[in-house]
């Protein structure tokens, strides 16, 4: 009866194993079952066994459990045994539960203390969550080619196979960085600095989600970080290292700097942005908003998402083909940044319409005193069609 | 037979008291209905306020219920238009808050409240005043938390109210003023409730129960006791800095004053992990009744289990940071509190294999109770399972916070306790109000429960594993993934589940009205039962017992009933429950002294919510309260013990029975 029962067990748990598999989305961006970097891959050696463990037994005591409803149902039979248990049977079922997970404890402590190693880090880059996005400072690291700080955010562009470690922290609420092909999450405390390794084997883009309740558009804060080969990475780096031109004069794009520096400076900087005087335009959020920062514009068009990386800067055509593009061509595409022709006009211009119609923020002007008047998130800021125009047109040049 | 009548009341429950009642002071006298709505306001008779905890409970469980249909109707589609993302935050807020604090714990404290008396052969419990008090805290706590919907909003900061995100400035509206001060009412009836129990098991077992033979349910109802008594205050200190922080100023979270937010996860959960168990135990009681009833057996490895329950009593209070594994603890404590949260599965393990082992070679009857008990086996091990696989840090920091841990929670704590609680209805409804639910309906109540709650939960094993976080109003194609099973569909399928599972309670609600309908009274021992509390009448007199059965073995009632042949080993009927129950009457006692109802519980917790209030919009009227508190203590103090004879009404013609006991 045993070998049956083994022989049962083994085919109910190889065929939920495969009904589960098959049961799976396939090519889900934030799927924690398929690692694409060393970090990932260390959590999945260690949880693919665990889960095999946990089935087998649960197979187990379900095959039991059918067993004894099928054989031991009332039949009429006598009386049972009125058996208050056998010392013997329950302490060896108490003893192998234990040995098994001491088994599973000693990889677990071991896999514990090799991810949080910060010995062998290649480069580092300072994460900061606020509500509702993620800001990326990249502080000078020659050796990687970057001369000076580099700040933008809602995508964060790394190298391929360098180990880089994450030193998250908050600008108000706790947030949490969550790459899952990459690493597991590390939540960003205001107040501590706390680290996280991430590293990719290969060119693409890895999609995230912040996964510590952060208030209301919690569901509204994305991001992804973007692999680029080592060539790629020093580009991109070049570029950021830029700082951005005036558009030519009339323009549409020249008249959308005038209502850029007119609204949007209060709180974005764009770099090497000057006002009408000459002086540099000089961002102040911390006038403005609660977390005292906003995202910094200065190649918004060399990342893909805006607004909390929660809607594409690429129509769906143009973000389907990067992607969807493999490792060996995505650097180059994503390199590309967002052309005019791949904008996506829709939901840019929705958002500059009204903001936190798109996106849920404290940013009602009469709902302010427990902030002192400052905003959490972005406000409607009444801008004409014309302005929207003009300044999508500026939008559009800052690669 | 005749034994304590206080002046009689036709067909009502009688009272007792004692010959020689102290004089009333003043005003203060004892209310002595026994029928009506007052014999329920100012009773303090312990099956009447088990069975109010029940309707309570039942009522915030179709709240809750109703709360995660919304949810799920939400999230049935991608970018869900059916809550707005403020409304949403509340709903899920609201809706753990509810399942945890006004349903799972009520609900086992009806069944504590009711049965601990009865099963360990006792007239009442220790402090039967203190006992209704606590039931109007929670009440008004429950209503107080509510209140907030129509006040502005709920609280939105999720039930585990991280700071800073629980703070003024990042939730101005008041919803998590009253959840914090709601729950402190409501956490007093916890407190009180635990002091009472523990006092009652461990003074007032009949003679003969030694530890050792008192029924398994009782056994973890104490465990549940002990936790509460230690885990209550924790949240209470917690709650109280939080209603500082957002109703006076203070900055104990606040990280630019100094502090560091991660103190609050410490407090919440060195509370909320021991609160799991908290909500689990009652259940594993109820089951570790049912299925020896039902299996005719006695439970296997009784002591095992007992142990192991109190196991899991000790070493939940060494597991709590399990829930921070992604909050930056350190290499240290994060694999520390891995390998202790492993350990606990292992007390945990030895009981499923004890159930297991008692159904093996049993006589099984699947009566609709025993369909619960053993579907919460198979449910609570597949959560179980789940919770073995994140307690391996490094893989929860991939499950943390996503649909994965969404699945596992709700399939130990719906599967578990859930299905627990309602093993419970099936199998004490016929001694609670004499009359059985109906087991056919019973039967398809849980098989539509089972399937709809595998197909609401199961599917959110793959959604988190997946990449789906929780707590999000909306979810995106954009991140559902590819092919006929994404992610997309498995919502959709988990949103359905949930209206199934609606349907299975929905069977419950019409099967206890169809009952109550029903002139069909049940049998005295419908299941062949084994422990005291199938030893007395369905539903059982005021006082419980006509006599203090003196106990010999564990399962008391069995050995009364049954008696093995020394020859061939086989078991036979000596005696019925009728018989047996008749036998009792025979021998009542003649002196049992029952306590007297009392005005002061309910206004004592009516006085609470007034301080509450008065916290949140005008501080006078919080004072008001407080004064309306010390006159209620002080009338509680000064309230004679029982009321004069004066006060009672004339026995009915030709039932006066009346035998008055002196105090005891």
């Amino acid at each position: 009866m045993s070998t049956k029962i083994r022989r049962i067990t083994a085919g109910i748990s190889g065929l939920a194993a495969t009904a589960f598999l098959a049961s799976c989305a396939k090519n889900a961006p934030q799927d924690t079952w398929q690692p694409k970097g060393s970090n990932a891959r260390t959590i999945d050696n260690l949880q693919e066994p665990v889960f095999a463990i946990a089935g087998v037994i649960g197979v187990i005591v379900l095959c039991v459990v059918v067993y004894c409803v099928i054989k031991f149902r009332d039949r009429g039979q006598a009386m049972p045994e009125q058996t208050h248990g056998k010392p013997a049977l329950e302490i060896g079922m108490t003893i192998l539960p234990a040995l098994i997970l001491a088994g599973v404890g000693v990889f677990t402590f071991r896999t514990v203390f090799e991810l949080a190693k910060t010995s062998d880090t290649q480069m580092v880059v300072n994460v900061t969550g606020q509500q509702w996005w993620w800001e990326y400072d990249y502080p000078a690291q020659v050796e990687l080619g970057i001369t000076k700080p580099i700040i933008t955010s809602g995508q964060m562009i790394i190298p391929v196979g360098t180990k880089v470690l994450l030193r998250e922290t908050s600008r108000d609420v706790i947030h949490s960085y969550w790459i899952p092909a990459l690493n597991g999450k590390r939540d960003a405390v205001p107040g501590r600095v706390q680290t996280l390794r991430i590293d990719a084997d290969k060119p693409g883009i890895y999609a995230g989600q912040c996964t510590e309740f952060c208030g209301l558009s919690h569901a509204n804060m994305r991001m992804e970080t973007v692999a680029l080969s080592k060539e790629d990475f020093a580009a991109w780096v070049a570029n950021q290292l830029t700082d951005a031109k005036s558009p030519a004069d009339k323009t549409l794009a020249k008249e959308g700097e005038g209502v850029f520096l007119n609204q949007c400076v209060r709180c974005h900087q764009v770099n090497g942005l000057k006002k009408a005087d000459g002086t540099p335009a000089i961002a102040a959020p911390d006038e403005n908003v609660w977390a005292g920062a906003a995202p910094n514009l200065t190649h918004l068009m060399s990342r893909n998402t805006f607004a909390g990386a929660s809607w594409d800067l690429l129509s769906q055509k143009c973000r389907a083909d990067v992607w969807g593009a493999s490792s060996e061509t995505v650097g180059k595409k994503y390199l590309a940044g967002v052309s005019e022709a791949c904008l996506n006009q829709t939901d840019l211009r929705r958002w500059l319409r009204n903001a936190p119609a798109m996106k849920p923020m404290y940013s009602d002007p009469t709902k302010l005193t427990p902030t002192n008047g400052k905003y959490r998130g972005m406000p409607n800021l009444g801008l004409t069609e014309d302005d929207i125009d003009k300044l999508v047109a500026y939008l559009s040049t800052l690669k | 037979m005749a034994i304590i009548e206080q002046p009689v009341t036709t067909g009502g429950i009688a009272l007792a008291a004692p010959v020689t009642p102290t004089k009333a002071q003043g005003g203060f006298r004892r209310p002595v209905s026994t029928t009506g709505w007052k014999s329920w306001l100012f009773t303090v008779d312990h099956k009447k306020l088990g069975i109010m905890y029940g309707v309570m409970a039942m009522f915030f469980f179709l709240l809750g219920g109703i709360e995660a249909v919304m949810i799920r109707m939400q999230l049935a589609a991608p970018n869900g238009k059916v809550l707005s993302a403020s409304v949403y935050n509340q709903m899920f807020t609201m809706h753990a808050t509810t399942m945890v604090f006004l349903f799972v714990m009520p609900m086992a404290a009806a069944f504590a409240n009711y049965f601990v008396p009865l099963q360990i052969g006792a007239r009442d419990v220790a402090f039967p005043r203190m006992n209704a008090f606590g039931f109007w805290c929670i009440l008004g706590g429950g209503i107080f938390i509510n209140l907030s919907w129509f006040l502005g909003g709920a609280a939105d900061g999720g039930w585990f109210m991280y700071a800073p995100n629980s703070g003024p400035i990042f939730s101005p509206s008041h919803g998590i003023d009253f959840w914090t001060l709601g729950l402190q009412i409501a956490g007093i009836a916890s407190l009180t409730g635990a002091i009472n129990l523990i006092v009652t098991v461990l003074n007032m077992r009949a003679p003969g129960m030694s530890l050792m033979k008192m029924p398994v349910f009782t056994w973890l109802t104490l465990v549940v006791q002990f936790l509460l008594l230690f885990a209550v205050p924790v949240i209470t200190v917690a709650l109280f800095l939080l209603s500082f922080q957002r109703n006076f100023g203070a900055t104990f979270f606040d990280v630019s004053a100094g502090a560091d937010p991660l103190l609050w996860q410490h407090l919440f959960w060195i509370f909320g992990h021991p609160e799991v168990y908290i909500l689990i135990l009652p259940s594993f009681g109820i089951i570790s009744e049912v299925l020896p009833v039902f299996a005719k057996k006695p439970l296997f490895g009784y002591p095992f289990v007992v142990f192991s329950g109190a196991a899991i009593g000790f070493v939940g209070w060494g597991v709590w940071a399990h829930h921070m594994f992604a909050s930056g603890l350190g290499p240290v404590s994060v694999a520390v509190f891995s390998i202790s949260t492993m350990a606990i599965a292992i007390p945990t393990g030895v009981k499923i294999v004890n159930w297991t082992l008692t159904l093996w070679g049993g006589k099984l009857r699947f009566t609709a109770a025993m369909h619960f008990a053993i579907g919460l086996i198979v449910l609570f091990t597949i959560g179980g399972l789940s919770g073995v696989t994140h307690s391996v840090a490094p893989s929860d920091t991939q499950q943390t916070d996503t649909y994965y841990i969404v699945a596992h929670f709700h399939y130990v704590l719906f599967g578990g306790a859930v299905f627990g609680l309602f093993s419970g209805f099936y199998y004490w409804w016929p001694k609670m109000f004499g009359k059985t639910l109906n087991e056919k309906l019973g039967k398809v109540n849980f098989w539509f429960m089972v399937i709809g709650m595998n197909m609401t939960f199961g599917p959110m094993h793959i959604l988190g594993l997946q990449g789906q976080p929780r707590r999000m109003y909306q979810w995106t194609e954009a991140r559902a993934g590819e092919g006929f099973f994404n992610l997309a569909f498995w919502n959709r399928i988990a949103s359905i589940g949930s209206l199934v599972l609606s349907f299975g309670i929905l069977l419950f609600l019409i099967n206890v009205v169809k009952t109550s309908r029903s002139k069909e009274r049940a049998p005295l021992d419908p299941w062949d039962a084994r422990t005291l509390e199938w030893m007395t009448s369905s539903p059982p007199k005021e006082h419980n017992f006509d006599v203090i059965p003196t106990v010999h073995h564990l399962d008391e009632f069995f050995h009364r009933k049954y008696e093995q042949d020394p020859v061939t080993h086989e078991y036979k009927q000596i005696a019925t429950a009728e018989e047996i129950l008749a036998d009792q009457e025979a021998h009542a006692d003649k002196h049992i002294h029952m306590p007297s109802p009392s005005y002061w519980p309910i206004v004592l917790a009516a006085s609470l919510p007034v301080i509450m209030i008065g916290v949140i919009y005008s501080i006078p009227v919080a004072i008001l309260g407080g004064i309306f508190t010390v006159l209620a203590m002080f009338g509680w103090a000064l309230e004679p013990s029982t009321a004069p004879e004066s006060d009672f009404d004339p026995p009915a013609s030709g039932e006066s029975t009346k035998e008055l006991a002196p105090l005891v």
